[in-house]
């Protein structure tokens, strides 16, 4: 069905040429599904863009084809490739909340492409719309084809989109990264949506993801892609459970598991190779644990017991896993019995949405709504623990954690911060539970302020509660560095000038600037790749050991949770349903919320045969 | 993982951008204008304000450059003198709408609530005023003078300057680095001036530069209706009313301060630009990063 072969793409930046796809050769046959693989900077998107034919102005295709259904995409002109698009192929973007129109009821846009490619009156368009909301799984398709974008969840925006891309019949989907910006439970629900349309329609798919557990679940084919080049192509099970690839094992091993607890998360060093000018060997060498002298040659595709590998030395290394860190301090300190850090008692909070006032009759009357992220919560976080909090989006979570800091100043309840009685002091004598408390963020973009540098940004906080002299400081900001494991050069260096996981390293040492006793933790990996993830997770659980922090770990993510966590709690609609020993939750949830939370989360190493077979179906 | 980031970190500054050429530009034309204005005493050819009834509607030639007025004054020393006017002008007025309007700003948009509205609903009624009739009645009940209708024409500018910041403001203030600075209980006045006032300058500065060519624009309206600089002084508006009525007979007059006028616009508007684009430190490598 689509069939791409040796396509080579640069991009045209200003500080060069930058080969974002090398001779990929990549094909899905009619009616399976074909997932792309990789971290950001990989080229996945790229690839999704080339079969679409819709690469940027400064793309350049160098060489290679793409051929649909037999068709050579670059044969065509423009005029053609807009009708194949609209009348044989379908996209998914990531985002569901940018795709859609805000201001156009969401009939009109399911049904948009049957107006310009099939000849649809805008009636029969909406007509044909409401049944397409109806295979999605919409429940009452004639009132969601009348609503708007901002009327719709998340999870009924994406089912939504993916309606529309299946409006005109199209043979292939292309998602990109369909699920990423949904909850678990919602992600669960559209990959068994995606499911039963390829079932029902014989869809042959491009799934584009960087989360293995969803590919695991729905594709017939991985592709790995590295630096622009596919390292490792084979049949689903083969690639997920018997890596050859290095590259492929260290992605695979950084993954934390849940129900497998290791003390440290196997991490893949360093960063991607510079694209405009790639190594001439192997791309993957210098962070390869595995590299030999055969590395520094080009490595070529080659087929090994029925995939394709981009490793000479693939057989050799093969039953030798990636190795996984000890960790560095000896052991995590036993967990004190001792008063608790920080103690939260029946806490609420109540934000007031929208405000202004009708008159109702003759009586003024406020439109508000209330809503209770915080709903009478009460927690002990020992010193050194690490208490891991999920739940899904909205389940009060990042406003639980700014109000145990006061970043948010809670309605009723008490919070004591060591011994500290916190929540009922006025903001300017909160200096004290300040350097006690501090926080790291999720965006490493957002968090650093981008016209200091790294020094400015670690020296602030230490000079703000004067914990050094003038003269200590550089010795102060680079022992900060060297915790972290930052080079002390970085001081100069402004946050635009780092990478993602350097970025939350320093948002992690401004937090430890103060010598804190307790970190709030909202989300800190979620903006990053695996690999980094798992380094970043690695040096939060060294920084527990060495210096005794207890942290509120807040994430969606159960796996990473899981791993780091010594007991979690679970939060639904602002309250806490459940919380205790991390493996008592894990492996004896309670709740029916945390066992639907649990059982949602796709998995990498649950060993499900056909990919058709899902959880049972969620209400 | 000990290793992990030593290892591979090459030292990679952002490739080194020259300046853009819209900065260039702007800078040569901006800087030549304000240059040949601060030496204007003593490069300018003739006296700027000797009355010479034989030399009267000269047109351009080799002693006169850019000809004579109709007191047979020297056109060109008078533009250059009558430079230092305009650009005084238009830098007090924006200097003084700045002044206000950015704390004013930046106190909207970072505290919301009933600050936001007192504030933006006192801009609101500054921004009903005409700025001519300001002008006017500021003018009326005192004696006109330069620096009187600088501050006039500022004042008239605080609502903009003010929008334009709050609404910066409004979205840096939910970073999460504003959030890190109230984690560590800094005061008020360090996240307006220190965290947000660095990132909101790019904006402002485009801003600012419209803003000064709008002042000299107003300034000179005002001079044109006698509220500005006062005779035989003059700035570029001024010259221009007094030339009005000789244009059918001597448009060079009106035409010099009307095309130095021209040209300063565009130069600072290019320097503005190009400096918003020089300062931000993310336009500079988002590009090159896939």
């Amino acid at each position: 069905m689509l069939d791409i072969f040796d396509l080579t793409v640069r991009y045209r930046t200003s500080g060069g040429e930058l080969e974002a796809l090398s001779s990929i050769s990549i094909s899905a046959k009619k009616g399976t599904t074909l997932a792309l693989v990789g971290e950001s900077g990989s080229g996945k998107s790229t690839v999704a863009l080339a079969a679409m034919g819709l690469l940027p102005q400064e793309a350049q295709i160098i060489g290679g084809t793409v051929r649909f259904d037999g068709h050579d995409l670059g044969a065509m002109s423009v005029e053609e490739r807009r009708r194949l698009r609209g009348s044989r192929l379908g996209l998914v973007f990531q985002d569901p909340f940018s795709v859609l129109n805000p201001s156009l009821t969401i009939g009109s846009q399911v049904g948009e492409s049957l107006i310009h490619h099939r000849g649809y009156t805008p009636r029969e368009a909406f007509e044909r719309a409401i049944g397409l909301l109806d295979e999605v799984g919409i429940l009452n398709p004639k009132a969601v084809a009348n609503a708007y974008p901002h009327e719709l969840s998340g999870g009924m925006r994406q089912r939504a989109i993916i309606a529309g891309a299946l409006a005109p019949e199209p043979d292939l989907l292309i998602l990109d990264e369909p699920t990423t910006a949904l909850d678990v439970t919602i992600e669960a629900q559209i990959i068994e949506l995606l499911e039963q349309l390829r079932a029902r329609r014989g869809l042959t798919m491009l799934f584009i993801s960087h989360n293995l557990g969803v590919v695991r679940r729905v594709a017939d084919e991985v592709a790995v892609l590295y630096a622009g080049q596919i390292i490792e192509h084979g049949a689903t099970e083969d690639v997920l459970h018997r890596p050859m690839h290095p590259y492929a094992k260290g992605l695979l091993a950084a993954i934390p598991r849940i129900g497998s607890k290791q003390l440290r998360l196997a991490s893949i060093p360093g960063r991607l190779p510079d694209l405009r000018k790639p190594p001439s060997g192997c791309r993957f060498a210098e962070r390869c644990p595995f590299a030999s002298e055969s590395s520094t040659q080009p490595q070529t595709m080659r087929m090994v017991g029925g995939r394709g590998v981009r490793c000479a030395n693939a057989e050799l290394v093969e039953s030798t896993p990636w190795p996984t860190p000890e960790a560095t301090a000896t052991q995590a300190p036993p967990r004190s019995e001792q008063s608790p850090v920080v103690s939260v008692r029946a806490l609420d909070k109540t934000f007031r949405i929208g405000g202004g006032v009708t008159l109702e009759g003759w009586r003024l009357r406020r439109n508000e709504t209330l809503l209770k992220p915080v709903d009478d919560i009460t927690l002990d976080i020992r010193r050194g623990e690490v208490l891991g909090l999920v739940g899904e989006s909205g389940s009060g979570k990042t406003t639980l954690g700014r109000t145990i800091l006061r970043l948010i100043d809670p309605d009723s309840g008490e919070i004591r911060i060591g011994d500290e009685l916190v929540s009922g002091k006025p903001q300017r004598e909160l200096e004290r539970m300040r350097r006690t408390a501090q926080i790291v963020f999720q965006n490493p973009d957002s968090s650093l302020n981008p016209r200091k540098t790294v020094g400015e940004l670690l020296a602030r906080p230490i000079r703000r509660f004067g914990l050094a002299t003038t003269e200590r400081m550089p010795t102060r900001v680079r022992e900060l560095l060297d915790m972290v494991r930052l080079p002390s050069h970085y001081a100069n260096r402004y946050p635009h000038q780092m990478s993602g996981g350097e970025k939350q390293r320093v948002g992690i040492a401004r937090a430890l600037a103060t010598e804190p006793r307790f970190i709030v933790c909202d989300e800190p990996v979620s903006a990053l790749d695996v690999s980094v993830q798992a380094a970043i997770v690695n040096l939060l659980a060294d920084l527990r050991d060495q210096l005794g922090v207890a942290y509120l770990f807040i994430s969606h993510d159960i796996g990473v949770v899981a791993h780091l966590s010594d007991r979690i709690a679970v939060m639904q609609h602002g309250k806490l349903v459940e919380i205790g020993d991390a493996d008592a939750i894990l492996n004896h949830p309670r709740h029916p919320y945390t066992i639907k939370l649990l059982s949602a989360v796709p998995r990498v190493d649950a060993r499900s045969t056909s990919a058709g077979s899902g959880p049972p179906p969620l209400q | 993982m000990s290793a992990e980031v030593s290892t591979t970190v090459v030292d990679e500054k952002p490739p080194a951008r020259g300046w853009p050429l819209q900065l260039k530009i702007g800078l040569l034309l901006t800087g030549t204008i304000v240059l040949l204005s601060l030496l204007a005493p003593s490069i300018a050819p003739h006296p700027w304000d000797t009355v010479s009834m034989r030399t009267r509607f000269l047109p351009p030639g080799p002693t006169y450059w850019l000809g004579t007025d109709e007191y047979g004054r020297d056109v060109l020393s008078r533009l250059l003198m009558g430079g230092r006017l305009s650009i005084a002008m238009g830098l007090g007025a924006t200097i003084v709408s700045l002044l206000v309007g950015v704390p004013m700003g930046l106190a909207a948009g970072y505290f919301r609530g009933w600050v936001d509205e007192t504030l933006m609903r006192l801009a609101d009624v500054l921004m009903a005023v005409p700025p001519i009739m300001l002008g006017l009645l500021v003018l009326a009940v005192t004696p006109p003078s330069l620096w009187k209708t600088a501050l006039a024409v500022g004042f008239v500018y605080i609502p903009l300057i003010a929008r334009i910041t709050r609404s910066v403001t409004l979205t840096l203030a939910n970073e999460e680095f504003i959030q890190a600075a109230r984690a560590r209980s800094e005061s008020n006045w360090y996240i307006l001036f220190r965290e947000i006032l660095p990132n909101a300058w790019p904006p402002l500065l485009v801003e600012a530069s419209l803003r000064v060519t709008y002042a000299i624009l107003l300034g000179s309206a005002l001079s044109f209706l006698g509220l500005g600089a006062q005779p035989p002084s003059s700035d570029w508006g001024l010259m221009i009313a007094e030339a009005r009525s000789f244009i059918d007979r001597a448009p060079w007059i009106a035409l010099a301060p009307g095309l130095a006028m021209c040209l300063l616009v565009i130069g600072i508007n290019l320097l503005g630009d190009g400096l918003r684009e020089r300062l931000d430190p993310r336009l500079k490598t988002r590009i090159g990063k896939r």
